[in-house]
């Protein structure tokens, strides 16, 4: 028994040892923590990477739990900022309100594609072929619909295989919403939210995967089969995109150049930070422009207008550094902002104040 | 004949189940080793001491040794005793209501969904604090090791055949003595595997962390801050799409498995050789 107090006694002084140095090193260094959307968290990873080697005093820590929660913790203040995929709701915005003045606005884009599984090189779709597809009406990837916009693919007699999100998710929310924009019948017959009901599922030619690694798996393992992925997973798992027909009528693959040029022909409906809950992400979707690809999305984050002096400090400098340099640190799968959009969030970090 | 066949029958088939049931952990740990050992041998010892990289570079996980260790230290050292005297309590006054009460309520805390106790304690201490901290999650964790311990505790005294006890009373020690002095140290076996069931159990628990300890990755705060874990960091490192945090979290799960080991062998083994 006394070997075990021993043992017991030694650890805890080695213990409380660990404590006091790294409490000696934490006087010069700032913690900020922030939490939210997994979507862009490898991006935030890359961005405090770098930002990192240049600024040594502040560490940030961002862990990805989901639009919700991130909401939820930024109302409860247990982090410093959050990132969500969809803009907080009015609502929302109200109880933010009753706790101190909130600021949101975009940082990072993305885009969702539709990727598929068949020996052909090049598909074009459009809007409405493919909310066909989704709600299972077309049956065969010969189908004329198809053949039309394919004169020259070979597309085989084969049943096509629906692949979508079985859990409640953003990239189904902006999917859907973009269907429903270009199809009036799968606006009426499904509808667009984070979680649908699909009707090709009904019969037998649809099946749903959790999370993006869920659906890209099943994706691989199926052949004839169709999905839609963010772009960071169909990058990497090097899956065929199909190009997409634009609002202009022509067919465009998605890329940072063709994303960031859909952002730039909306980019005035970004709404002023100040009143972040003003945004419509429909208003982004199918946008004009010769060049854009139509299913874009942003990922916003949420700040407070005053902290802590010492806090608020890194958190500009933190800020202020995505928006800048950081937008020139860009992952494969996402598109940096448009100019105008970058300057809307620098004014709203500017006016950050520390108490 | 017949007799002899079903019987070999049966027994073959009882074989087969035994085999089918311990199946998985083979698989687990054959694929986390397989796994595992090629990513520790690539990033090599900064796996232990560095902190998480940016997508597609080399890194560790120093932080999620750091808040896993610092966590289960916290939690033993706040749920330990109290688990114990629990156990000695219910092992020692079997027949009172409140100790009847206690051994049922601490075989529910075995089965309770170990996510609510997190939303429990996020309720209690961390909105009251305002912050995500290590005591929070060492808290969360308490709540999930005190069943084992106490449990542990209770059988391995009541396993103290009831002769030494008289023959201490008989001596004429009080009942203090004989419950620590006497019983205490022949279930002290029993008690400490308890102890390390409890803590190795924890260690591997995801779940109460979500939404106590909220996440480090890159820094090793003090007790009122954010810290990492092992389990979390695997949960949230498979779902992002990079090779790198893939293999990161394999080699994550190398490192608990054998800190599991460590813990469990020993143990194990010595209760053999008794």
């Amino acid at each position: 028994m006394k070997k075990w107090i021993a043992v017991s006694g030694i650890l805890f002084a080695v213990f409380l040892l660990g404590c006091v140095s790294e409490q000696n090193v934490a006087k010069e260094q700032i913690k900020i923590y922030g939490s939210g959307a997994s979507f862009p968290a490898p991006q935030i990873e890359n961005w405090i990477y770098e930002f990192s080697k240049v600024n040594k005093n502040v560490i940030v820590e961002y862990s990805s739990k989901g639009s919700g929660a991130g909401i939820n913790d930024f109302k409860s203040k247990l982090v410093h900022f959050a990132c969500t995929d969809p803009p907080a709701k009015e609502s929302e915005w109200i109880e933010f309100k009753k706790l101190g003045e909130p600021l949101q606005f975009p940082f990072i884009v993305g885009a969702v594609v539709v990727v598929y599984n068949l020996p052909v090189d090049e598909l074009k779709l459009d809007g409405e072929t493919l909310a066909k597809i989704f709600m299972g009406e077309i049956e065969f990837w010969d189908d004329q619909a198809i053949k039309a916009l394919n004169p020259n693919a070979n597309l085989p007699h084969e049943k096509i295989i629906v692949i979508h999100r079985s859990d409640s998710s953003g990239t189904t929310e902006v999917f859907t919403t973009y269907l429903s924009l270009v199809s009036k019948d799968f606006k009426e017959k499904v509808g667009a939210g984070k979680l649908v009901e699909w009707p090709v599922d009904k019969i037998g030619r649809g099946f749903g995967g959790k999370g993006n690694e869920g659906v890209s798996a099943m994706f691989k393992q199926t052949s004839n089969s169709i999905a839609y992925v963010e772009l960071a997973y169909a990058l990497h798992e090097n899956f065929k995109m199909i190009s997409l027909k634009n609002a202009e009528g022509n067919f465009v693959k998605a890329n940072a150049e063709t994303i960031s040029s859909a952002i730039s022909a909306s980019s005035a409906y970004v709404p002023d930070p100040k009143e972040g809950y003003k945004e419509d992400p429909k208003q982004f979707l199918n946008a004009r422009g010769k060049n854009s690809y139509p299913i874009v999305s942003f990922s916003h984050v949420l700040l407070w207008q005053s902290y802590p002096k010492d806090e608020a400090q890194a958190i500009k400098s933190f800020w202020n550094w995505v928006l800048t340099e950081g937008q020139k640190h860009i992952i494969e799968g996402y598109a940096p902002l448009p100019k105008e959009i970058a300057e809307l969030g620098l004014k709203a970090v500017e006016s950050i104040r520390g108490e | 004949m017949l007799r002899e066949l079903k019987n070999k029958v049966f027994v073959i088939y009882l074989i087969l189940s035994a085999f089918l049931v311990i199946l998985p952990l083979f698989h687990i740990l054959f694929s986390v080793f397989a796994n595992g050992i090629p990513v520790l041998l690539k990033y090599g010892l900064a796996f232990l001491t560095e902190t998480l990289p940016a997508p597609n570079r080399g890194g560790g996980i120093f932080p999620a040794i750091y808040g896993t260790f610092m966590m289960v230290f916290l939690a033993s050292l706040m749920g330990i005793p109290l688990a114990v005297l629990a156990g000695i309590f219910v092992a020692e006054y079997p027949n009172n209501a409140l100790s009847r009460a206690t051994r049922s309520l601490l075989l529910i805390m075995l089965e309770f969904p170990t996510i609510l106790v997190g939303l429990f304690v996020m309720a209690i201490l961390v909105m009251p604090i305002g912050s995500f901290s290590a005591l929070a999650g060492a808290f969360a964790l308490m709540i999930v090791m005190l069943p084992y311990v106490a449990t542990y505790t209770e059988q391995a005294m009541r396993s103290v055949p009831a002769q030494y006890k008289e023959g201490a009373y008989a001596l004429g020690l009080r009942k203090v003595r004989v419950v620590f002095s006497i019983t205490l140290k022949i279930a002290k076996k029993g008690v400490i595997t308890g102890l390390l069931i409890g803590m190795a159990k924890v260690s591997g628990e995801t779940a109460p962390l979500i939404f106590t300890a909220g996440n480090a990755w890159r820094s090793t705060g003090g007790v009122l801050e954010p810290v990492g874990a092992i389990p979390l960091w695997i949960y949230y490192l498979v779902q992002q799409p990079y090779t790198n945090y893939h293999e990161i979290a394999w080699g994550a799960a190398l490192v608990l498995m054998l800190f599991f080991l460590a813990v469990f062998l020993p143990i194990r083994l010595s209760m053999v050789r008794t």
